[in-house]
């Protein structure tokens, strides 16, 4: 299979997706098989919506720390992959836990961040969604153009 | 007058003086009141005939014929002379009439006798020269106190200077220590890196490199250049003096850190090899979003450092390597066998496939990295975190790996204390940051703590094919001065291995390792200063390394040195770093 082009790509992720980050992965894939993008991206999934139930349980006990560190994490790998509004929302959930507000000042108010994480906890999970949809058509949509 | 007055005389004013009742009695003696008498008002007296007084009434009162005598005794007594009252009664034509007068001295008032007590002229006069010279002496004791004062408040000021100067020399003189202990070093790994190439110049057979460097690792023998062998005699023959050296860290300890003395001089060898890993959760992960750069002299650092190994010398070191292959665990190897399927057609390297360790907690980020240096055609190694990474290196020993990329934030063992493990063996390894941490700050504290670049995450394929072709251009097909990287490629590659004298120090022993058998000094407290000085060195002889990655660790790439080696091709000379890291 050839790569998609760029507006096959954009029509389908819109700006969920950065794809310049994207194509990367999507380029390591061997010609006509997207096993190596669809493992990663697969992979992600698992990965995304493990810490999102770690994230909730660490909302639910206040645990800012640790919502900062899983921020983190799932920072990291959806950087990786291009998932630029799941990587910015976890940046917030990162940025809140360490207590401190989005351009780093600090924000000693423990309500206020929990109440900051909340709020972004459930955007971002909304943009994961959307953009998990995109990346699951995506690979559907390739499968079935394989198989044609 | 009346004669019972004059008998009550004695009675009355008993405790008036002897002189005062003699007087009021002359003065109430009848028979000579034209000589002495009462004045007109009765509150003085009045001696009209001075003569006459002189010659008949003192000697009958007062026992002698002094008239100034007499006077005198009044003034003793506080009489004053008064000028002889107008009346004419006291008038004289000769004008020898004296009065004589005192506050108490009455005609009618005998008890007040009592009251004339006689002056103290006598007395004050002395007492005032005592009060003199009590004060005088008192003044001078308190100017002695002050000056004693003044001398120990000197003398505490001089203390306090000396100390501090003191502090500052014995801060001096260790630092000193460890930059000649790090010169030591670096002349060692010089001599070391000099050697294979006198011989494979002596042989002629650049071809041969690696077998001939396989004889040279048995011995010293094969130093058949004499300056060199000089030279490592020179290095060896000055041993410090080790009773002074541990005063000296002593008081340095009791300078900066009393309580640590006792850790600090520890001897620990072979139990930390094995302890810093059993006893891993103790140690802190590198603090999430840590906000300031890493101030490798913390103690939080510092005792996180594990004393450096005693001596990586010949056999032994491979012995030692052996040994952890037996107790530690195998860390994942996602793949020992090339990445054959996924190899480029023109492979970027030459003979040699790098091996490189991609160390990295997040799934996703390690299965892209792997599948990007795989693409590359480098073989690959993962670890999850640091503690397998740091297992994994002990168990395959220092050559295994040839470039090492390093998540920083990790559990159990972030990029940073993993790092430092590291490069007790792998003082050459380059070893890349891999994280999204890359503020100025903290990109410079992974320099300080011995890594050789950063590649900013979420990493790009690009900017991991540019970081490893940065650090790996001795393994790469193509000579470096010809591939794509441009004018600066040649002397960049230079740098990771220029800059290891100053790596090895920091975690090796600084033990020279031609003086094995007199090396015993360096075990225990000095390899604390192993430790520190290869901070010190990273601070200083290696800091233009570290100023140019802050300018230039937007590109991800390691810094540059600039230091150009214009006469002998980059290949060989990286051959010959291969060799001379084997058997430093």
């Amino acid at each position: 299979m050839a790569l998609p082009d760029d507006k096959e790509l954009e029509a389908i992720f819109g700006d969920t997706i950065d794809l310049t980050t994207f194509k990367q992965i999507l380029e390591m894939d061997e010609p006509g098989d997207n096993e190596f993008s669809s493992s990663i991206v697969f992979g992600f999934f698992d990965q995304a919506e493990e810490t999102f139930a770690s994230m909730d349980t660490a909302l639910d006990a206040e645990d800012l720390e640790k919502l900062s560190e899983l921020g983190h994490f799932l920072k990291g790998s959806s950087a990786t992959l291009g998932l630029v509004k799941v990587r910015d929302g976890c940046e917030k959930i990162q940025r809140y836990g360490k207590q401190e507000n989005l351009d780093g000042s600090p924000e000693n108010d423990v309500k206020v961040c929990l109440e900051q994480i909340k709020k972004a906890l459930t955007a971002v999970k909304s943009d994961y969604e959307e953009v998990e949809t995109g990346l699951r058509n995506f690979y559907k949509d390739d499968d079935e153009e394989e198989g044609v | 007058m009346s004669g019972t007055e004059a008998a009550n005389a004695p009675g009355g004013g008993n405790n008036a003086s002897e002189f005062v009742r003699k007087l009021f009695r002359m003065l109430e003696d009848p028979t000579h009141q034209d000589v002495a008498r009462w004045g007109k008002d009765g509150d003085s007296f009045v001696v009209v005939e001075g003569e006459k007084f002189t010659r008949s009434i003192l000697p009958k009162h007062f026992k002698h014929s002094n008239m100034s005598s007499f006077i005198r005794q009044l003034n003793k007594y506080d009489f004053h002379k008064v000028k002889p009252s107008a009346d004419g009664e006291s008038a004289s034509p000769n004008g020898n009439v004296l009065e004589f007068k005192h506050p108490y001295f009455r005609v009618d008032s005998k008890d007040d006798l009592d009251n004339i007590r006689r002056k103290a002229p006598a007395t004050r006069k002395p007492q005032v020269a005592e009060d003199f010279t009590t004060s005088q002496h008192v003044s001078v004791v308190s100017e002695q106190l002050t000056a004693t004062q003044q001398q120990v408040q000197q003398l505490q000021e001089l203390f306090a200077d000396i100390s501090q100067t003191n502090r500052l020399l014995v801060n001096e003189v260790l630092t000193l220590q460890k930059m000649l202990n790090a010169q030591k070093q670096a002349q060692y790994e010089m001599l070391n890196f000099l050697s294979p190439y006198n011989h494979s110049r002596n042989n002629g057979m650049m071809a041969h490199q690696m077998s001939s460097n396989g004889g040279m690792s048995s011995s010293d023998g094969d130093e058949n250049v004499p300056e060199l062998r000089r030279a490592r005699e020179l290095l060896s023959s000055v041993a410090p003096d080790t009773v002074a050296d541990r005063e000296l860290e002593r008081l340095h300890d009791i300078y900066e850190a009393p309580a640590d003395s006792a850790t600090m001089v520890t001897p620990v060898s072979m139990p930390m090899l094995h302890d810093p890993m059993n006893d891993i959760s103790r140690y802190p992960v590198y603090p999430v979003g840590q906000t300031v750069g890493i101030d490798p002299f913390h103690s939080d650092h510092i005792n996180k450092i594990p004393y450096a190994i005693p001596n990586e010398n010949s056999s032994g070191s491979m012995d030692q390597h052996q040994q952890h292959q037996q107790h530690t665990p195998q860390p994942n190897q996602m793949n020992n066998a090339p990445g054959a399927s996924l190899e480029k057609p023109t492979s970027l390297w030459g003979s040699k496939k790098p091996t490189v360790f991609l160390v990295e907690d997040d799934g996703t980020c390690a299965k892209i990295g792997i599948k990007f240096l795989k693409s590359m055609g480098c073989d690959v190694e993962h670890a999850i975190n640091g503690v397998e990474a740091y297992n994994r290196i002990n168990a395959v020993g220092r050559d295994h790996f040839d470039m090492i990329f390093m998540d920083i934030i990790m559990p159990r063992l972030d990029g940073v204390s993993a790092t430092m493990y590291i490069r007790q063996h792998c003082p050459a390894t380059p070893i890349i940051a891999m994280t999204s941490n890359i503020r100025p700050d903290e990109v410079n504290g992974y320099f300080e703590h011995g890594m050789n670049g950063v590649l900013a995450k979420p990493f790009t394929k690009e900017g991991m094919l540019k970081s490893v072709k940065t650090h790996l251009q001795h393994l790469l097909k193509n000579p470096p001065s010809q591939s794509d990287n441009g004018h600066g490629s040649a002397f960049m590659m230079n740098v990771p291995y220029l800059s290891t004298p100053g790596n090895p120090i920091k975690f090796e022993s600084p033990t020279p390792p031609a003086g094995a058998g007199g090396s015993n000094w360096s075990s225990g407290h000095m390899s604390q200063n192993g430790v520190d000085s290869g901070f010190g060195m990273m601070d200083g002889s290696n800091q233009y390394n570290i100023t140019q990655g802050r300018n230039a660790y937007s590109t991800m790439d390691a810094p540059s040195g600039r230091l150009s080696d214009h006469d002998s091709p980059p290949e060989k000379r990286q051959r010959l770093n291969n060799s001379q890291r084997t058997y430093a």
